[in-house]
């Protein structure tokens, strides 16, 4: 069995998709009704057969002797191709060679040669920016996970200098998969480049209404304010503290908030914050999580890190111990030897040169694959 | 088992369902074994398929087909199993993919190598100047892959126009330190930083980059949760992660741009990302290739040993395909190239 033919007949699993690709004819008007002996596909004229077309000598790929990893392409994909590669290598600036790009794109959108030659053309016959906006619309819509594609968008929004479109574009794609990361880094460029930032917070808050696990929601949150009011007034800290706590509530298993929350106040040192201690504290009955032991550790740490004296260092080193030991043991079991690694390492940075506790023994990895498995 | 009396029909069903039971139990303990073994053989025939010939459906993967022969070559390498390529061929059609300047020299910011044939230039195994194309130019991963592979196959890289490629990486460089692929321009994020550490890393030559500048653009990308995004004020990410620590790795400044605090910060990121296997983000689903992405940051951090390695290993088995070889994203999803070969290394981590 050929290569091409295993991994087709392959039952069950194929290998896996990458973006499906439409096939679109493209009809050439008039010649279905053709008899003659040049074939035609349900109307579908190849380029080789176009007499518009006769001018231009197609270039065939030419990988050499020993090919690898070849692509068994069609008879209309190699047709396609053949006259795109004829078309570059004598740089032809026509419509002609315009129309052939959205064929070349609609086989294989992630060509980055297609879409740098689609763009000289745009320019070169100066062509609509308003229809190219409609059409890459179309093209993102159906391959949003494509890199190219962002790209000429972006590409054709600064030729027109016209953002207008974009924030409700790119929250239509978000409705779909909120976690896009394209989506959001088109986002981003679009917002600073343009200073679009009103709304952006409120737009943001609607998606953690939807899914307060969204990550990317709670990224672009920290991005809308780093970047306006900043986290510097003690009001807007405070209420971000308010807002994280909150949400922490509502589901208290959720990395993305707490992150959020200790990425705000770390700059300052956790220990710094009156009251913050006790706040935490007084989620951990209710609303516990590893998040939020591992949220007191780092809290315990930055106090010993600091050391002014407001705190006893031996106790909030032990506090700091037994939380590492209750997430090695019971409340984070997958990151055992982690914790377990943390607590040696503020022992050794903070503690007195004391005989250190059984719990806190360093077994090597060989030893560590031996212990039976509680979990 | 109570005193219960059953009636003949009663009876009947009970076996029935008994017969089914075992019939169930040994499904399964098939299917576990396929699990519980990595399938060497499969996973060197899959590699050697992908390097042979791909179905239509794959023509996405045209301009890159040369980062597809890397993974298998990889794959293969890490699998001892080199020795079912026909290293000499794969060399010039390696060789056939370079950029190499033009008699005039006037390409030498375009110089590299491409992903593949796609463009049309005629084939000729870097013997001699290039033929002069309007559109002929290199692509920054295809560089990084097409040195890596010839490493790989045992190539002395002699036939590498080493000036050429480093002329074609300066040209590719931002202001803020990133890079583009391709000299007509493109996306820019951590993804060619690291594309570019490893062409200097490999030429042994880091007049190719202005790694002040790549270095202020990976600090810039860390973000407030102490992962690192594609850029500044991007979600951070496994894959930028990984990027970024490998980086700096290869310039051998880990420890000077970051501090032990800061180093810490990136270990918990990163160590939280194990959920069984790994994901690449919070609160998004696992994914196979992260367990290298991740997995391997965290060895470059040196606590990948605190990781719990038989979830990982559970994980990265149930993804593998036991009859064509090869892992898939998730369990009972389709094995894909990429995915594979970096599961391959994962599992040989472990």
């Amino acid at each position: 069995m050929s290569a091409v033919e295993e991994m087709e007949n392959t039952p069950n699993s194929v290998l896996e998709e990458p973006e499906e690709e439409k096939g679109s004819s493209e009809y050439v008007e008039g010649e279905a009704d053709m008899e003659e002996d040049e074939p035609v596909r349900g109307g579908y004229l190849f380029y080789r057969d176009r007499k518009e077309w006769a001018d231009l000598e197609p270039v065939p790929q030419d990988d050499g002797p020993n090919p690898v990893v070849k692509i068994a392409y069609s008879d209309r994909f190699t047709d396609v191709y053949d006259y795109f590669r004829a078309l570059l290598k004598n740089d032809e600036k026509s419509d002609r060679a315009f129309a052939l790009t959205a064929e070349a794109i609609d086989l294989n959108a992630a060509n980055y040669t297609v879409w740098h030659y689609r763009r000289i053309l745009l320019q070169a016959l100066e062509k609509d920016l308003r229809e190219e906006m409609i059409y890459i619309t179309a093209i993102i819509e159906d391959q949003p996970k494509n890199y190219q594609v962002w790209h000429h968008r972006r590409m054709v929004v600064e030729w027109l200098n016209d953002p207008s479109d974009e924030l409700q574009f790119i929250a239509e794609i978000l409705s779909q998969d909120a976690k896009n990361y394209h989506a959001w880094q088109h986002r981003q460029w679009v917002i600073q480049e343009y200073n679009l930032w009103d709304g952006e917070l409120e737009y943001v808050e609607e998606l953690l209404e939807e899914d307060v696990r969204n990550n990317s929601a709670w990224n672009q949150r920290h991005y809308v304010i780093s970047h306006t009011t900043s986290y510097s007034p003690p009001e807007i800290l405070e209420r971000e503290v308010q807002y994280s706590i909150k949400q922490i509530k509502k589901a208290p298993h959720n990395e993305s908030a707490w992150n959020y929350l200790k990425g705000i106040l770390q700059a300052k040192g956790l220990s710094s914050y009156p009251g913050l201690l006790e706040q935490v504290e007084e989620l951990r009955e209710t609303y516990c999580s590893p998040y939020l032991l591992g949220f007191l550790v780092d809290y315990y740490e930055d106090a010993l890190e600091t050391n002014n004296n407001k705190y006893n260092q031996t106790e909030t080193l032990n506090k700091a111990l037994e939380l590492c030991e209750l997430l090695a043991q019971e409340k984070d079991t997958i990151r055992r030897e982690y914790w377990r690694y943390v607590a040696r390492s503020l022992q050794s940075k903070y503690g007195s040169g004391e005989i250190s506790s059984p719990s806190s023994s360093n077994p090597t990895p060989m030893e560590q694959q031996e212990t039976p498995s509680s979990d | 088992m109570s005193n219960v009396f059953f009636h003949p029909k009663d009876l009947h069903k009970l076996e029935t369902k008994l017969q089914e039971k075992q019939a169930k139990e040994e499904e399964e303990s098939e299917r576990l074994k396929k699990q519980i073994y990595f399938l060497k053989d499969r996973h060197v025939r899959f590699f050697q398929r992908c390097l042979q010939v791909l179905p239509e459906r794959y023509s996405s993967y045209e301009t890159s087909r040369l980062t597809i022969v890397f993974f298998a070559l990889s794959g293969l390498d890490v699998l001892d199993a080199l020795e079912v390529v026909d290293k000499p061929s794969l060399i010039e059609w390696i060789y056939s993919l370079q950029v190499v300047p033009t008699e005039d020299q006037s390409n030498l910011g375009r110089c590299g190598f491409r992903g593949s044939s796609h463009i049309g230039v005629p084939y000729s195994t870097s013997k001699g100047p290039g033929s002069p194309h309007p559109y002929d130019s290199g692509h920054v991963a295809m560089t990084y892959t097409g040195l890596a592979c010839l490493i790989i196959l045992g190539d002395d890289l002699s036939r590498v126009n080493k000036e050429a490629c480093l002329a074609g990486l300066k040209a590719l460089q931002l202001e803020d330190g990133s890079f583009y692929s391709v000299p007509e321009g493109s996306e820019n994020d951590m993804r060619f930083v690291y594309c570019a550490a490893c062409i200097c890393y490999m030429l042994d030559d880091w007049s190719g980059m202005d790694c002040m500048k790549a270095i202020d653009y990976i600090r810039k990308s860390m973000s407030y949760d102490n992962g690192i995004g594609q850029g500044a004020g991007l979600e951070s990410h496994g894959g930028s992660t990984f990027c970024a620590i490998a980086t700096l790795c290869l310039m051998g400044k880990l420890e000077d741009k970051f501090s032990e605090r800061e180093l810490n910060r990136i270990r918990r990121w990163c160590i939280l990302r194990q959920q069984n296997g790994f994901h690449g983000r919070p609160n998004k689903p696992v994914d196979t290739c992260y367990s290298f992405w991740v997995g391997a940051t965290l060895e470059l951090l040196d606590v990948f040993q605190y990781t719990h390695f038989e979830k990982n290993r559970n994980y990265i088995l149930s993804t593998q395909d036991s009859l064509v070889g090869g892992f898939a994203k998730w369990p009972d999803s389709h094995p894909g190239k990429i995915t594979a070969p970096v599961c391959v290394c994962s599992h040989e981590y472990i």
